[in-house]
C-alpha cells in the first residue's frame, strides 16, 4: 500500500547543477544584489553632481549622521530613544485598534444586528483619511502622547475590521457543511471553520494596519512632537540637513520593516499550515 | 447481487418522490430533481450515474439532510430524516478539507465534536489512516498532499465518524485518470473490508460499473429524474475490461442517449 502512496508525494528535491554563467546570471540572489548596488550607485551619481543641488545627500554622509546620532543626544534623546518613541506609539496604538476591530470586524459578518448597527457608522468614517484627524486630535487631547496614539489608532481600525469582515464572509460555505455532516454545532462551525479560515485574511489586515500606523506615527510626529523619528525628520528639515531626513526616513523604514517582521513570526506561529507566500 | 447472507436485503434508505426546486437569482425557480424515488439496502453499493448539472449532489445533499426537500420525503432505517446526523458521512466533490488541521486532525474532527476521548479518538483516526494507507502522513497539512492524497483523507475522515451510510459525491472526479482508476479499486477494496450501505455519485460509466451492485442513470437535464435501473451482477474484484463488464456496458450505453 504504502510504496503506491510514493509516487503521489510531492517531490521537493532540488537537482544539483553546476555553476554556469547563466546560472550565476539568473540567480535571484544575484539580480537582488546587482539591483541594490546599482540603485546606490545612482543616488551617490545624482548627488555628487548636485541635481537636487545641496538638498540630497550622498549615502555615505547619511550612513555618518546615523553612526554620529548613535554616539550622542539629539534634542534630549539618544537615536534609540527617538526609534523607541516612534515604535512605541505605533505598536500601543496598533495594539488599541486591533485589540477592538478583529473581534468587531468577525462579530459584524457572523451576525447581522451587529453588522446592521456598525457598518453605517463604519461606512461613514472608513473614506475619511486618518491624517485628517491630526488637528483634532489636538484639540481634544492636547499635543501630548494621547493625541498620536489617537490618530494611529483610528488609522489602523479600518484595515483591521475590513479584513476581518471579509475575511470570514469570503469563508468557502460547504465547509460548514462538513461540520454538520460530522454532527457539528453552530458553535463548532464558528470555532472549527470560520475562525481558522479567516485567520490569514485577519494577518493581512494587521499587516496593512501596521504599515498605516507607521504613516500615522509620521504625520502626528511631523506635526508637532520632541521625540521620535518624525521629529528627527522635521528637525533635519528645519535645519536644513539633508542627511537627518533621509537618515530619519532610512530608520522608519528599517523599524516598520522590524516590526512588520514581528506580525510575520507571529502569524507564523499562529497559522502554521499557510503556505509561505513570496513576500514582495 | 452481493450480500453476505442469504437472508432478505433490509431496506436501509428510502427516498418517496422527492423534489426540489431552487430560487436562484432575480426570483428565478430552477427545478433541479422532480419525482425522485430511490431505495437503498443494506450493505448495498448504490452507484447514482448522470451527467454533470443533473441534480446529483443535489440528491445527496437531501439525503445528507443538508437540503430539505420541497416535496416528498427520505427515510433511514424507516425514520424520517430531517437534517444531517453522524450516521451518514460524505465525501465532497471538491475534497473539502480543513486546510488549518492536519491530515490526523481532519480525520478526528468528527469524534471530536462527539467529545470522544483523546486516547480513543487517536485510536480509531490511526486505523482509518492505515486504511486509505496514508501511514506516515498523520503531521501534514492538506497542501503538502497530492488530490488523491487529499481524498483519502476525506474517506478517511467520514470512515472514522463511524456512519452507516457513506455518501460520495463525485469523490475521484477531480484526478487523473491513473489515478482515478487507482482509488476506484481502493474504494472496492474498503468497501469489502468494512461493509457500509455506500451511495456513490459519478458521471463516469466504467467507474460505475467497476463500482456499483446497482446503478441507477439519472436524466440528463434538469429538473433531473432516476430513469433507469441497472443490476451489475459481477464478481469481486472486477476488471475494468473484463467481458462481462464491457456487455453490461453496451447495454447501458445502447439504451441511453446520453453520453456518459
Ligand atoms: N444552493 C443552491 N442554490 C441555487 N441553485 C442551486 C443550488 N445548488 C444547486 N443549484 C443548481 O442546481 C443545479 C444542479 O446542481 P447539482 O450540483 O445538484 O448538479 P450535479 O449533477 O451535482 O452537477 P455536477 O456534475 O456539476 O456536480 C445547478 O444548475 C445548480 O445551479
Ligand atoms: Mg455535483
Amino acid at each position: 500500500m504504502s510504496n503506491n502512496i510514493a509516487n503521489e508525494t510531492i517531490d521537493h528535491s532540488r537537482n544539483k547543477e553546476a555553476w554556469t554563467l547563466k546560472r550565476v546570471l539568473t540567480n535571484t540572489y544575484f539580480l537582488n544584489v546587482v539591483s541594490l548596488v546599482l540603485f546606490f550607485l545612482l543616488w551617490d551619481y545624482v548627488a555628487k553632481e548636485r541635481i537636487f543641488h545641496d538638498s540630497l545627500a550622498r549615502p555615505l554622509d547619511v550612513l555618518n549622521q546615523i553612526i554620529t546620532l548613535v554616539s550622542i543626544k539629539y534634542a534630549g534623546s539618544t537615536l534609540w530613544g527617538h526609534i523607541w518613541a516612534s515604535t512605541q506609539r505605533v505598536l500601543i496604538g496598533f495594539f488599541i485598534a486591533a485589540v477592538i476591530a478583529v473581534p468587531l470586524g468577525l462579530f459584524m459578518a457572523l451576525n447581522s444586528y451587529v453588522n446592521a448597527i456598525v457598518k453605517p457608522l463604519f461606512d461613514l468614517f472608513k473614506p475619511m483619511p486618518p491624517i485628517a484627524w491630526v488637528t483634532i486630535a489636538v484639540l481634544w487631547f492636547g499635543i501630548g502622547e494621547t493625541s498620536k496614539v489617537f490618530i494611529i489608532v483610528i488609522g489602523s481600525f479600518v484595515p483591521c475590521l475590513l479584513n476581518a469582515y471579509n475575511g470570514v464572509r469570503l469563508v468557502e460555505p460547504e465547509l460548514y457543511d462538513v461540520i454538520r455532516v460530522l454532527g457539528g454545532s453552530r458553535r463548532d462551525q464558528i470555532f472549527h471553520v470560520c475562525f481558522p479560515a479567516s485567520f490569514p485574511a485577519v494577518f493581512a489586515g494587521l499587516q496593512i494596519s501596521l504599515s498605516v500606523a507607521w504613516t500615522c506615527v509620521l504625520a502626528a510626529e511631523l506635526t508637532n512632537s520632541r521625540a521620535g523619528l518624525g521629529f528627527l525628520i522635521k528637525r533635519g528639515m528645519d535645519t536644513h540637513k539633508p542627511t537627518l531626513v533621509l537618515g530619519g526616513m532610512l530608520l522608519i523604514a528599517a523599524a516598520a520593516w522590524l516590526t512588520s517582521q514581528g506580525v510575520g513570526i507571529l502569524e507564523k506561529k499562529l497559522c502554521p499550515w499557510k503556505r509561505s507566500i513570496e513576500n514582495l | 447481487m452481493n450480500y453476505e447472507c442469504g437472508c432478505d436485503p433490509k431496506l436501509k434508505i428510502h427516498c418517496d418522490n422527492v423534489s426540489k426546486t431552487f430560487i436562484q437569482k432575480g426570483n428565478q425557480e430552477v427545478p433541479v430533481i422532480r419525482n425522485v424515488s430511490l431505495d437503498v439496502m443494506e450493505n448495498e453499493f448504490l452507484v447514482v450515474c448522470g451527467p454533470g448539472q443533473c441534480g446529483k449532489s443535489t440528491l445527496l445533499k437531501i439525503i445528507a439532510g443538508l437540503e430539505i426537500p420541497d416535496t416528498g420525503f427520505v427515510t433511514l432505517d424507516g425514520q424520517p430524516i430531517t437534517g444531517p446526523g453522524p450516521d451518514r458521512g460524505m465525501v465532497f466533490q471538491s475534497y473539502m478539507l480543513f486546510a488549518w488541521k492536519t491530515v490526523r486532525d481532519n480525520v478526528e474532527l468528527g469524534l471530536k465534536l462527539r467529545n470522544v476521548p483523546a486516547n480513543e479518538r487517536h485510536e480509531i483516526a490511526q486505523h482509518y489512516i492505515d486504511m486509505v494507507g496514508l501511514q506516515g502522513f498523520e503531521n501534514h497539512y492538506p497542501h503538502q498532499l497530492s488530490g488523491g492524497m487529499k481524498q483519502r483523507v476525506g474517506i478517511a475522515r467520514a470512515y472514522a465518524n463511524a456512519p452507516t451510510v457513506m455518501l460520495l459525491d463525485e469523490p475521484f472526479g477531480q484526478l487523473d485518470a491513473q489515478t482515478r482508476m487507482f482509488m476506484q479499486k481502493e474504494t472496492a477494496r474498503i468497501w469489502e473490508q468494512e461493509k457500509r450501505t455506500v451511495i456513490f455519485v459519478t458521471n463516469n460509466i466504467d467507474e460505475a460499473l467497476f463500482l456499483a451492485d446497482r446503478i441507477v442513470l439519472m436524466e440528463g437535464k434538469l429538473p433531473g429524474t432516476v430513469k433507469t435501473e441497472y443490476v451489475v451482477d459481477l464478481p469481486r474484484p472486477r476488471d475494468h475490461i473484463s467481458e462481462a463488464l464491457l456487455k453490461l456496458r453496451k447495454e447501458i450505453t445502447d439504451n441511453t442517449e446520453l453520453v456518459l
